[in-house]
């Protein structure tokens, strides 16, 4: 009778400190530790001076992975730009409701490159968890994608 | 009392006290293991139209350019955000909604995003989305799980305990993985 009592108090502290958390601000990862913001358009517009590099970027949240959580697109601060946040599955999970919210992503660039064959498999999964359709005819070559590795991230209704 | 006695009666008592969260688990497992044939946590609904072209040739598109694409969908005025992806493209951030507009062609394909009921809760908890205590309350279930599986080895004595068939069940248990673990990691 003791060890449920325990286990019982146990469940019910775990449940109000979930909820005790909640704010308009969530949190995922690790702590934020840089104050300065790097835009997203300079990022995109010189990526190989920044790869290696930690970051911390700001942008609406323009889409999440459905399935997974594991990444989500940031809006650019210039029109027409976007940059994939990549989280290792299940270590950071970005909700669906993040889309159309705020996010400071704190995090390395980093630089993939793919082979033509190697693109278009990394595309056709991005389109599957997207459910879109792909037509692999579309990529002609091979492509450099860059990337935030997120660590740390606060997303803002 | 003997040994036994107490293994049982923890057996007993672990058993009814880890049944709400194994069942939790379960459920969430079987969800998420099948999780590239479905979405286990969202259910999500595309619908098509088309509302004409919106714009002649490609450029940023105006919040009231987003009222006017919004009242043709006749789904209400209210808007969180707007994102272009590139100039012939837009999408309308709705809560629970995201609009997606060719805006040469008028295409526009709708997307809600719904929790799936009851699953996205044991998804939650199952996935380690709360974290903070969740985790050490997670982390004691397994251990109690961990004592469970090993006084369960000991609850009957004789030819049905782990001295008989036990032994072999239990070997069967440690076999199978095994055997799954050669066959895929060559």
């Amino acid at each position: 009778m003791k060890l449920g009592t325990i286990m019982i108090s146990l469940l019910l502290v775990a449940l109000l400190n979930t909820y005790a958390f909640a704010s308009n601000v969530e949190t995922f990862g690790e702590k934020l530790t840089i104050s300065e913001i790097t835009n997203i358009s300079e990022i995109l517009a010189a990526p190989e001076q920044f790869v290696g590099k930690k970051v911390l970027v700001k942008g609406m949240v323009v889409d999440v992975c459905a399935k997974r959580g594991c990444w989500m697109y940031l809006a650019s601060d210039k029109p027409f730009e976007k940059i994939q946040i990549k989280v290792l599955d299940g270590v950071i999970v970005f909700p669906m409701s993040a889309r159309g919210k705020e996010a400071l992503v704190e995090g390395e660039i980093e630089a993939l490159k793919y082979s033509k064959e190697e693109a278009i498999a990394w595309l056709q999964h991005m389109a599957e968890e997207k459910g879109e359709s792909f037509d692999p005819a579309s990529v002609t070559s091979g492509m450099t994608v860059y990337r935030i590795k997120a660590l740390g991230a606060e997303i803002t209704e | 009392m003997n040994w036994r006695r107490w293994n049982n009666i923890i057996h007993r008592d672990l058993g009814y006290l880890c049944f709400g969260l194994t069942i939790i688990y379960v459920i969430s497992g079987v969800a998420v293991n099948h999780i590239h044939d479905w979405n286990p946590t969202y259910k999500i609904e595309k619908v098509k139209s088309n509302i004409g072209p919106v714009l002649s040739e490609g450029r940023v598109v105006t919040d009231q350019e987003v009222r006017n694409i919004l009242k043709k969908l006749e789904i209400g005025p209210e808007f969180k955000k707007t994102f272009q992806p590139n100039s012939v493209s837009l999408k309308i951030y709705q809560e629970g909604n995201i609009i997606d507009v060719e805006l040469l062609t008028g295409n526009v394909v709708q997307e809600k995003a719904a929790k799936r009921p009851f699953l996205f809760q044991v998804n939650f908890l199952h996935l380690n989305h709360p974290k903070r205590l969740w985790t050490w309350f997670a982390d004691l279930y397994a251990i109690c799980l961990g004592i469970l599986a090993l006084t369960g080895l000991f609850v009957l004595q004789g030819k049905r305990g782990i001295l008989g068939r036990g032994a072999w069940l239990t070997a069967a248990g440690f076999i199978l993985p095994l055997f799954f673990l050669l066959f895929y990691s060559n």
